[in-house]
């Protein structure tokens, strides 16, 4: 498997672990020097790490934690070392796209060494020897090597090893190549049919095969590339040399192979038997997920609400500028999609800004600045649908604008409003999954990540989509009691 | 009163060549108009010669062109005036009522004195039930206005108009938008409140009130005064031709 792209430092942390490693470099080569604490470098710190979040055996969660052949020899390494690490389950990309800007020290994601990444990152010793493998639905005999391939499709994983191995061939052989983000999903569309192999790292495969996904390998493996742990060129050195010593010891001491084989040699034992067993070993990651969209969707439409208000009222003001500026607000998150502004917070803004952007903040900032143009919108509407002779009334006692906004106008601009802000709840609450793109932990997310360790796609996505809707039909019986009880 | 303008003290409403646009469109040219203390003047005239235009130009409901407006002694063309305060000194009347729906009766009366600090709540709702009583509707008081007939909602505007104790009302063709069996009731208190010594200018289309109530009529045409004079002379014996020609038609 493979993918990738850019690098840079972890601001005051990093520059201090990267002077602290030439410190010890200085002491390793003998020359004397002021850098005492070099030998500290390590031990004690804590690294953040960014991973995939979905690529069994190496890393996919079980019962909610975090495991595979990676995590399990990170930890080690961590342990051996002396160093503390907090993974992040961001996405191949996702980590890729942290590490540049930053947000994560290192990534370990059963990257492939390539020469390309290589000019951007500085790589571990190889931890894992790799290789592609092809792989047919259980029941097709018709496909039993390359040359059955003539005009038919396969899927391979977006630049991955097995991508462009079969791209390579699929000149040679005729047959095309359509790529795929998840092993998941490629191999739910050779089941469906609409590829009739997957060409993929073999030990996914093998597991994926053990986990009872439906496939089988028909070819021999290509001997491919060898995984290795990236840090930024020329950054945390001292990490990179950590973790080199540590593996080199787990290799020693046998540790190692045992890692291997818990995953590889034997990997059936925690596959799910049926759909009620399936349920009960999902629901405590689902109801994380679930309790992050609620909660993350809640903060958005607090402040959405307030944005709403503040812009809707721009909007209708007499002030070409104040409407001028609410006008432009609104057409750009209105006239641009939700998951642009989700990359552009958690990954743009970080490497123009320097700040540190969590994911909470990245997608509540996503989520409210969206839903506050749709607020405003609803906002404005209300408050126009209010017969002018209202306020004029009002005005015409002697009360001012603010007050007679308050009294008169709002009340029953909100009236009005409701059932649309109710919507628009609701539509923010199904928007809260797009952030599973940068790997904000929501109910999707927590499905994805399922799905990828047991490859029984369809059965998790029946039980999430059930939890979302049973959600959205109790936030909607509970938004129309509270609109019947104060709107009488 | 700070703004307090030389006249005599016996005028409440003082108008000098009011002009009002909309855009290009001259609503009223240059009106003239005095209005004494205790006076009622009914203002006649066809669809579109701006006799609610100058109604509501008296509270600054509409933004005044040009010319001058001295109202219970604030000038209300002086940017510096406090418009919130001159308005507690007039009520308006619309035609279509324009009552506070998600407000009972009794609240929709108290709004005003209540939120302007004048009155307590308590105090606020005796208030109100006295002015309901005067317009016959006391047992209302905790309806809402989308469960009273036409009559019985413009009774109670005319309350919620009284509630800051204005010394001049304004009525916008009060009884328009009226069923005709529910005007006499609508009419029957304005012409108590008339009897009371309010100073009063009233835009109306009820010929037959305007005689009987008014103590001058003013009959408008093209955004300017025609003619004025006491009921009996200008029904009796107008002497414009526009005058006569439109009183022809509604009579």
């Amino acid at each position: 498997m493979e993918k990738k792209r850019t690098a840079a430092p972890t601001g005051r942390l990093a520059r201090w672990i990267a002077a602290a490693a030439i410190g010890l470099m200085a002491l390793v080569v003998g020359a004397p020097s002021a850098v005492a604490q070099g030998s500290e470098s390590v031990e004690g710190q804590t690294y953040v790490i960014g991973t995939d979040t979905t690529f069994a055996p190496f890393e996919f969660r079980q019962n909610g934690e975090l495991t595979g052949i990676d995590m399990d020899l990170l930890r080690a390494i961590a342990e051996d070392q002396g160093f503390e690490v907090e993974i992040r389950s961001l996405g191949f990309n996702a980590a890729l796209a942290a590490l540049s800007s930053n947000q994560v020290d290192g990534v370990i994601a059963g990257m492939s060494i390539t020469d390309e990444r290589k000019e951007i990152y500085d790589f571990s010793e190889p931890y894992f020897e790799s290789g592609v493998q092809m792989a047919v639905a259980a029941g097709n005999d018709e496909i039993t090597g390359y040359e059955d391939l003539e005009g038919k499709t396969v899927v391979a994983k977006t630049g991955a090893e097995g991508e462009s191995y079969a791209k390579s061939i699929a000149e040679e052989y005729g047959f095309e190549v359509k790529s795929l983000d998840q092993s998941a999903t490629m191999y739910e569309s050779v089941k469906a049919g609409s590829a009739v192999a997957v060409f993929d790292d073999y030990p996914v495969l093998a597991y994926g095969i053990a986990q009872g996904n439906g496939l089988k390998t028909v070819t021999d493996k290509v001997p491919g590339g060898s995984y290795g742990f990236a840090v930024n060129k020329g950054e945390n050195t001292a990490l990179l040399a950590a973790f080199n010593d540590g593996l080199a010891e787990l290799k020693a001491n046998g540790e190692y192979q045992q890692i291997l084989d818990s995953y590889l040699a034997d990997p059936t034992a925690a596959a799910p038997s049926n759909f009620f067993d399936l349920l009960v070993k999902s629901i405590p990651a689902l109801m994380t997920g679930l309790w992050h969209t609620l909660l993350v969707t809640a903060i958005s439409f607090a402040i959405a609400m307030a944005l709403g208000l503040v812009f809707g009222f721009m909007k209708i003001s007499g002030n070409i500028v104040l409407r001028g500026i609410a006008t432009t607000f609104v057409n750009i998150f209105r006239g641009t999609p939700l998951l642009l502004w989700a990359f552009m917070f958690y990954f743009g803004l970080p490497q123009l800004t320097g700040w540190e952007i969590s994911v909470w903040t990245a997608g509540v900032l996503t989520l409210s600045l969206n839903a506050g143009a749709y607020v405003a919108e609803i906002v404005r509407g209300g408050i126009q649908s209010v017969d002018p002779g209202q306020l004029e009334a009002s005005r015409s006692l002697g009360l001012g604008y603010g007050k007679s906004m308050q009294k008169v106008v709002i009340p029953q601009a909100f009236k009005m409003m409701t059932p649309s802000l109710i919507n628009q709840l609701i539509i923010s609450l199904k928007d809260s999954s797009l952030l599973l793109a940068i790997g904000f932990t929501e109910l999707l997310y927590q499905g994805q990540q399922i799905y990828a360790a047991n490859f029984r796609v369809t059965e998790t996505l029946l039980i999430v989509g059930i939890i979302y809707f049973i959600a959205i039909m109790a936030l909607t019986k509970l938004a129309n009691y509270a609109d019947r009880r104060f709107n009488k | 009163m700070s703004t307090v303008t030389e006249q005599s003290s016996n005028v409440k409403i003082q108008v000098k060549d009011l002009h009002k646009s909309f855009g290009s469109n001259n609503v009223l040219k240059g009106i003239d108009m005095d209005v004494r203390e205790g006076e009622v003047v009914c203002v006649i005239g066809p669809s579109g010669s701006g006799k609610s235009t100058l109604l509501r130009c008296l509270n600054k409901l509409e933004d005044i062109t040009s010319g001058k407006v001295v109202v219970d002694g604030f000038d209300v063309t002086d940017p510096k005036v406090d418009i919130n305060e001159v308005r507690r000194h007039v009520g308006m009347v619309f035609q279509h009522f324009n009552l506070f729906p998600h407000m009972s009766v009794a609240e929709n009366i108290m709004l005003a004195p209540v939120e302007l600090k004048k009155m307590s709540k308590a105090e606020g709702r005796e208030r109100a039930l006295e002015l309901l009583e005067r317009v016959g509707l006391r047992e209302k008081a905790n309806a809402r206005p989308a469960s009273l007939s036409g009559g019985q909602k413009q009774r109670v505007a005319i309350a919620r108009a009284l509630a800051m104790a204005p010394g001049i009302m304004l009525f916008d063709e009060a009884t328009s938008a009226l069923d005709p069996e529910m005007v006499g009731e609508v009419l029957q208190v304005i012409k108590e409140l008339a009897d009371t010594g309010m100073t009063m200018v009233l835009v109306t289309h009820e010929m037959g009130f305007a005689r009987e109530v008014a103590d001058r009529v003013v009959f408008m045409a093209d955004g300017v005064v025609c003619e004025q004079g006491a009921p009996e002379q200008l029904f009796g014996n107008p002497q414009q031709a526009r005058t006569q020609d439109f009183l022809s038609k509604v009579l």
